[in-house]
């Protein structure tokens, strides 16, 4: 009659536990506790009824006279360290294309909430890029797999383990698809696997296709070895379509770090860039020549040619003027020069460049091989053939496949759905239910790296132990390699003790001591390949392509990379470096080629309209918008993968009444979000996959298609809105501050002043000098910040680190379109072209990071009716979000529109688990207020509060944002102005030092670094 | 009261006497109201209940069911405020200001002209209440003691608004009612009904005709139009403001406050011309409201028009003089950039057409009279979209440019509002005097105390 249900019984989907002892120890309390309160429990008579209801009323007054009592249950036993409220950061690393990126990860009160650079390791320096920024939401990720199934029907564990055991006879034919991993547990389980099985083919499956660099090396060197440029002593890079420091790179962090010292204006190096689409890493060529991907061999050869590494090209090409200075600088350059190619590249333009190296000495000094241990691998498109071709022939019993979606990124002529149903036991793991979970026999949920125990090597070798913050959210999801211990042991072994066994012998002795190192440091030192000393290189034979035709060139997406972070919200509306577009891909091309092609992207009252092209080779086409890309070499056309997917949907659709907006601006309403969204390029390759086709038929399809960016087409004059401000290195040296020259005169007739110095109107009473702000304790520190646009490469990871920081939503494609999308930090690209040339044609390009400039006079402040944007005695610009109304007139106002409003309430609609990826430091905000860039004040009271806690002064350069703290360039500087000491004080000393629109004597906090190029002298 | 002279041609036709005019005009507060009357108001009360519709469905969703994004904060509810605003200028305009001109004529259509002016400062309060993020905070812009200790921050134009618009309200209100009295008594003294004529009685506040109650009756008339005289100019300068006080190209401008304070006068004029040629046609009062009051009107529409043009190609030289580029570009854009054909609107509408007006024949042509003054009305909304919007969508930083785009609720807003205004309007016409009964017999001959002297 009466039930006190007193603890609520949390769903059981999901299990958070901050503790392993709170985690055994919870159903025995829960009981407990429930018993202490309701004695075990007849059905109470009437008297008993009366009783407790006269005792209720008797302490019904009672408690009138007192504060009503709040249970708040503490920990049975306090965790050491932990103090809620306080996070915590722990190291661990994430798999990323084969090799470990070291991070560090922030839990809050048990949940991971931030994902930040490891500081400590020697490959990241504490930067990261996009991708592990993202990672975090993909932990959080509402349609994550969670059911095991077979044959889609729910299964249990133990259902699979009992399929596993049944297999093992030792005469049945095992497969292995799996993405490139370099676990040291993985490699020893695999070993297990060939004494149960009676052969073991084990494929490593890259979406992109072969690992061309590998194999060129292979081809020059014999031996697969991994190239690690030093970027920071080269004289001379050239880099022919090698987007090196672009997001998806292999090494990105450290070939960022790397070229950022390359860049000092102290000893600047020059970058010659030849490349088919405009990358990230051409915006910062000294140099760039827009030219097909298929030409690029050609050029290698004859760049070889030129320097007497390879056998003289015969004839003039229209680039003679550029390759010979490139030759002449780099046989200047001597070993101080480097020539990489891009992935895209085929592997004999991998083994030129190989050769090139070799033949200017900088093998060994400023290009390092490093032997991995791989023996001589074939071409992966070789091997994935060659395993269909056996599926289909029925000789293999099973196939298990590792974190790969073939279904959906292998070439269609592969037929690898067909291969795969004559096979009859197939297993799938992966995070999402997806093309191939639903061929296959059994499918999985696997967990994200943040929740289950592994190893994993850096790109340099470096051995990392893979740590878990959280246990699974889902009980079903597992490892690989608990699946795979499955198959290779008979029984479920626990990763923890996996991992732990593997790595006995390869952790430093004794184990115990030397394996919690590892997980505090989140590295094992002294464990990086060893790099080789390699003498002669062979020469490839070139195959220089005819062709002149339209090529298609196929790249990983650099926002969502071969479709592993298609469903991640956060990466889906990062825009894309170049293109700015959000949520699809598009066929990116030329003017000319476009103009050829008789296609546009029509732009019409804030609206891209672009003409779709059909794609087709050999029957399969495919549809995709064009999108012109000044700078984009003529007859070529790149595309990028990982869109166009179809995720089974394992959630409720949201659906609301008509005069509810919720379902149509909640980007989780309708199932997964990657669904729907681009197109699957990958099926249009030929059956070695490779990166560039000349074969495919190109051809307006009549029809149109709607494409958002964030940012318009233009060229900007840079003449007359000197907003970003560049100079060439001769330049710079004549007139170090010929960024400042640049600036308005200041009125009057003297031009004395300048306008940081210029009087505000009311600069007898100016609120951030009364006496209320003045007698602060905040009033100490004068935040600022630099961005030095010499070595902002424009990746975007400052943007994603600002967004999983801050809380800020995602709107989705619609909304973008419609002009709101919340980012606080944006990346404003400015094509530059200098007068006298065609406009479009080869534009340099400069990407400049836009955060809240915190203005000293504040045009924001003055005009907002309720003062809920206002000035902080530490000389930010603060946003009060719950003093906020709403009338936008800020924004208005503000000159560099940073910021934004909540037209919406996106923050109610976001689901259970992605509630849980918010920093619980930041307010979310809710629908009606403005937002914008807060300087991460978050972290600036929080280094305040620690520092006061020890009894100390806040350290100099103490306080680090959550872009400067990602930005693999450490292109953004952030501290204290009153300390002339600090980085930020020196670096706004720079000659090169401007701020944006000073000339409105708004006197930003924000200053830039002019960006200096060094281009030579014999080209221009 | 003066007389009107002779030689001036009549402001009442039709040889109507004191009854006559009381007749006139009280009669259609009595009668059942025509068939046009019923169709109009079923029109606009659907409008009416149009606009609640959109105000419900923006409340519960949030303010990106309009068009409003990332570079234009304001859209489609901040032109309409404008608009509303200035529309809401012509009445206490032609009641104050022309009373204190000792411009007669403006007897006849100054009772309607101020109804209209409430009318339409009420649809202009409402946008900017609903235009807000957070509607349920709003009295936060009003100096309300309060626990937070916090005051409305005072250097913000949009606070100096909030005090401008409301005093404009109230001081027109007052007035407005002030000047109704003696006309109150007049329809109590008509009143055929006891719950009538007691409800008229209470709001004439005991009207006897009494030379007493004249004398403080015209005393107190005086010192409110001299009190309104200021707010006209005032509150235009005040919304102006919102722009100006701005460092927005476009919208920094000195000359704001007395071009948008012409711009106001320039369509309040038009505003009431259409009302009236409607209704003086409808309730047959053209003897009345004459077609020498329509040409006035229409003379007064060609000055404020001819300025707010005169202002506009200001607006252009200064730019070109300030050698600002930033400044110059807002300009080009808007009458060659994604927005020019705002921009072409407004220009023809508001400085090409009235200057048909310099033709008499024209301007005494009730067809072209009307269409002319829709088309006004029409360019200065347009003038408030170029303003705001195309200002807006353009500034310093080419990155943040985009494109304003209403939605289908920004523009059944806007209609709803003008069924708001018309429910008004028509609850006016229908229950009150629409002609200043009182004051029109003042300006009749027979007024003047030596009318039959001469006449005998």
């Amino acid at each position: 009659m009466i039930t006190l249900p007193l603890l609520e019984k949390p769903q059981q989907s999901m299990k958070q536990w901050r503790s392993l002892p709170q985690l055994h120890e919870d159903a025995a309390f829960a009981e407990r506790m429930g018993e202490e309160v309701i004695p075990a429990a007849d059905p109470p008579s009437r008297r008993q009824f009366m009783q407790v209801m006269g005792a209720s009323m008797a302490m019904a007054g009672l408690v009138a006279c007192r504060r009503p009592v709040q249970k708040v249950l503490p920990f049975a036993r306090q965790p050491e360290d932990m103090i809620p409220g306080i996070p915590l950061h722990y190291a661990t690393s994430m798999p990323f294309r084969g090799a470990a990126r070291p991070i560090l990860v922030k839990s809050s009160d048990g949940r991971p909430t931030k994902i930040e650079g490891n500081a400590l390791h020697p490959a990241s320096t504490g930067a990261t890029s996009p991708f592990e920024q993202a990672a975090l939401l993909s932990l959080y990720d509402p349609d994550r797999s969670r059911t095991i199934l077979q044959r889609g029907q729910p299964a249990a564990w133990e259902d699979f383990t009992e399929t596993c055991a049944q297999l093992g006879d030792g005469s049945r034919h095992l497969a292995v698809l799996a993405a490139p991993n370099s676990s040291v547990t993985l490699a020893r389980l695999r070993a297990q696997l060939a004494d149960r099985f009676a052969a073991v083919d084990w494929v490593t499956y890259r979406s992109e296709g072969d690992d061309t660099c590998t194999l060129g090396i292979q081809t020059a060197f014999g031996q697969p070895l991994r190239p690690v440029y030093d970027f920071s002593g080269a004289k001379v890079v050239v880099s022919l379509d090698a987007d090196f420091l672009g997001p998806t790179s292999h090494n990105f962090a450290h070939a960022a770090q790397a070229f950022a010292q390359n860049r000092s204006v102290d000893a600047m190096g020059r970058l010659y860039v030849a490349e088919s689409t405009y990358s990230i890493t051409g915006g910062m060529a000294d140099h760039r020549m827009r030219i097909r991907a298929s030409d690029i061999g050609a050029l290698a050869a004859d760049l070889a040619g030129r320097l007497g590494a390879g056998p003289r090209s015969a004839g003039a090409t229209a680039s003679d003027v550029f390759i010979q200075t490139v030759a002449d600088d780099l046989r200047q350059a001597g070993s101080k020069g480097i020539v990489l190619a891009g992935e895209s590249q085929p592997a004999e333009v991998h083994a030129l460049c190989a050769v090139i190296n070799a033949h200017l000495g900088s093998i060994g000094d400023t290009v390092q091989l490093l032997d991995t241990g791989e023996e001589q691998q074939a071409a992966q498109h070789e091997a994935v053939s060659s395993l269909t071709e056996r599926m289909r022939a029925g000789e293999i019993d099973a196939v298990m496949m590792l974190g790969v979606n073939p279904a959906y990124d292998a070439p269609t002529e592969l037929d690898f759905a067909g291969a795969l149903a004559s096979v009859p036991l197939s297993v799938h793991v992966d995070m999402h239910r997806n093309e191939t979970a639903r061929l296959a026999t059994w499918h999985i949920p696997a967990t994200h790296f943040l929740e289950a125990w592994g190893d994993s090597r850096a790109y340099d070798g470096t051995l990392a132990i893979v740590q878990p913050l959280v246990a699974p959210l889902h009980e079903n999801a597992r490892s690989e390699i608990e699946v795979l211990a499955v198959l290779a042991t008979r029984n479920t072994q626990n990763a923890y003790e996996l991992v732990r066994d593997a790595l006995r012998g390869v952790l430093p002795e004794p184990f115990e001591a030397g394996w919690r190192q590892a997980l505090h440091d989140g590295f094992v030192d002294g464990t990086a390949y060893p790099s080789v000393a390699v003498t002669d290189a062979t020469l490839p034979d070139v195959s220089l392509s005819a062709d002149a035709g339209i090529e298609v060139v196929f790249r990983l997406d650099p926002t969502v990379l071969d479709g592993s972070f298609a469903n991640n919200a956060w990466c889906q509306e990062l825009p894309d470096p170049v293109t700015k577009i959000v949520w699809d891909n598009v066929a990116a091309m030329s003017p000319a080629t476009a103009e050829v092609l008789g296609v546009r992207a029509k732009y019409s009252k804030g609206r891209y309209n672009a003409d779709i092209l059909t794609l087709s080779r050999s029957g399969r086409s495919i549809e995709l918008p064009v999108w012109i890309v000044p700078g984009h070499a003529d007859n070529s056309i790149t595309v990028t993968l990982g869109y166009g997917r179809e995720i089974d949907n394992v959630r409720p659709e949201r659906r609301t009444p008509v005069w509810d907006t919720d379902d149509k601006t909640d980007i989780y309403a309708r199932g997964a979000l990657a669904n729907g969204v681009g197109q699957n390029v990958a099926v249009l390759r030929d059956v070695a996959a490779r990166a560039i086709s000349t074969d495919i038929k190109v051809a307006p399809s009549g029809r149109d298609y709607r494409i958002v960016t964030t940012q318009d087409h233009g060229v900007l004059d840079i003449e007359a809105r000197p907003l970003l401000r560049l100079g060439t290195l001769e330049e710079y040296r004549d007139n170090p501050h010929f960024a400042l020259e640049e600036e308005a005169p200041t009125p009057g007739s003297d031009h004395k002043t300048d306008f940081q110095n210029y009087p505000a109107l009311w600069e007898n009473s100016h609120p951030a000098d009364s006496p209320v702000m003045r007698d602060s304790n905040y009033y100490r520190n004068q935040w600022g910040m630099v961005i030095d646009l010499n070595t902002c490469t424009g990746c975007g990871t400052c943007v994603l680190a600002c967004q999983a920081e801050n809380n800020i939503q995602v709107v989705g494609k619609e909304e973008v379109g419609n002009g709101r999308e919340l980012h606080w930090l944006r990346l404003d690209r400015y094509f530059v072209s200098r007068t006298g040339t065609d406009l479009t044609d080869d534009p340099e390009m400069v990407l400049q990071p836009v955060p809240c400039q915190h203005c000293e006079n504040a045009p924001c402040e003055a005009v907002c009716p309720v003062a809920a944007t206002v000035h902080s005695p530490d000389g930010t610009n603060q946003m009060i979000y719950n003093r906020c109304i709403g009338t936008r007139y800020c924004a208005n106002n503000c000159p560099y529109k940073v910021r934004r409003f909540n037209y919406f309430n996106w923050a109610k609609t976001i689901p259970e688990t992605v509630q849980m990826a918010q920093n619980p430091q930041v307010t979310v905000r809710s629908r009606g207020v403005m937002e914008k860039c807060s300087f991460c004040v978050q972290r600036i009271r929080s280094a305040q509060r620690t520092s006061r806690l020890e009894d100390r002064d806040l350290a100099r350069n103490e306080v680090r944002t959550a872009c400067q703290q990602a930005c693999p360039t450490d292109a953004i500087t952030f501290g204290d102005l009153n300390d002339r000491e600090s980085d930020v004080s020196r670096q706004r000393r720079d000659p090169r030092a401007y701020t944006m629109l000073a000339e409105l004597a708004v006197k930003p906090r924000v200053a830039y670094l002019a960006r200096i190029r060094n281009p030579n002298a014999s080209i221009s | 009261m003066a007389t009107a002279h002779e030689h001036t041609p009549p402001l009442v036709t039709g040889n109507l006497g004191f009854r006559d005019i009381t007749q006139l005009v009280s009669y259609h507060t009595e009668k059942r109201p025509p068939a046009m009357w019923y169709l109009v108001f079923a029109v606009s009360s659907t409008l009416l209940v149009m606009l609640l519709a959109m105000i419900a469905y923006l409340f519960w969703n949030g303010i990106g069911v309009w068009g409003n994004n990332n570079p234009v904060g304001w859209g489609w509810p901040i032109v309409n405020f404008v608009f509303w605003v200035g529309i809401g200028h012509a009445g206490t305009l032609i009641s104050a200001i022309l009373f204190l001109f000792r411009q007669q004529w403006r007897t006849a259509i100054n009772r309607s002209a101020e109804a209209m002016t409430l009318f339409a400062v009420i649809c202009a309060l409402l946008f900017p209440t609903i235009h807000v993020g957070r509607v349920w905070v709003i009295y936060w812009t009003l100096p309300i003691p309060n626990q937070m200790e916090m005051w409305p921050q005072f250097k913000s134009p949009l606070l100096w608004d909030v005090f401008a618009v409301s005093v404009y309200f109230t001081v027109s209100l007052v007035f407005w009612y002030v000047g109704l009295i003696p006309d109150l008594g007049t329809l109590r003294d008509r009143a055929r009904t006891p719950l009538r004529r007691r409800l008229m009685a209470f709001l004439a506040l005991g009207w006897t005709g009494a030379n007493r109650h004249w004398r403080n009756y015209e005393k107190a008339y005086l010192l409110l139009a001299a009190l309104a005289t200021p707010l006209v100019l005032s509150v235009h300068s005040v919304v102006s403001f919102d722009f100006a006080v701005s460092i927005v190209p476009g919208w920094h401008t000195t000359i704001f406050p007395p071009y948008f304070v012409a711009g106001a006068i320039f369509s309040g004029f038009a505003m009431v011309m259409t009302l009236l040629i409607i209704a003086r046609g409808v309730y047959g009062i053209r003897n009345i409201i004459t077609l020498d009051h329509l040409e006035k009107m229409a003379i007064i529409i060609l000055v404020t028009g001819t300025m707010v043009g005169f202002a506009y190609i200001t607006e252009y030289f200064i730019a070109w003089y300030s050698q600002v580029e930033y400044e110059q570009y807002a300009f080009l854009n808007r009458s060659t950039g994604p927005y020019a054909w705002a921009y072409w609107i407004m220009m023809s509408c508001n400085l090409l057409f009235p200057q048909f007006f310099w033709i008499k024949r024209l301007r005494r042509s009730i067809p072209f009279l009307f269409v002319t003054s829709i088309i006004v009305n029409i360019g200065m909304w347009f003038e408030r979209f170029v303003i705001t919007v195309t200002s807006l969508h353009r500034d310093f930083l080419p990155s943040s440019w985009d494109y304003f785009n209403p939605t289908i609720v920004d523009m059944l807003t806007l209609a709803g509002s003008f069924g708001l205004f018309l429910t008004l309007f028509l609850l006016f016409l229908r229950f009150l005097p629409m002609v200043a009964m009182a004051e029109v017999k003042m300006v009749l001959p027979e007024s003047d105390p030596h009318f039959y002297d001469k006449s005998a």
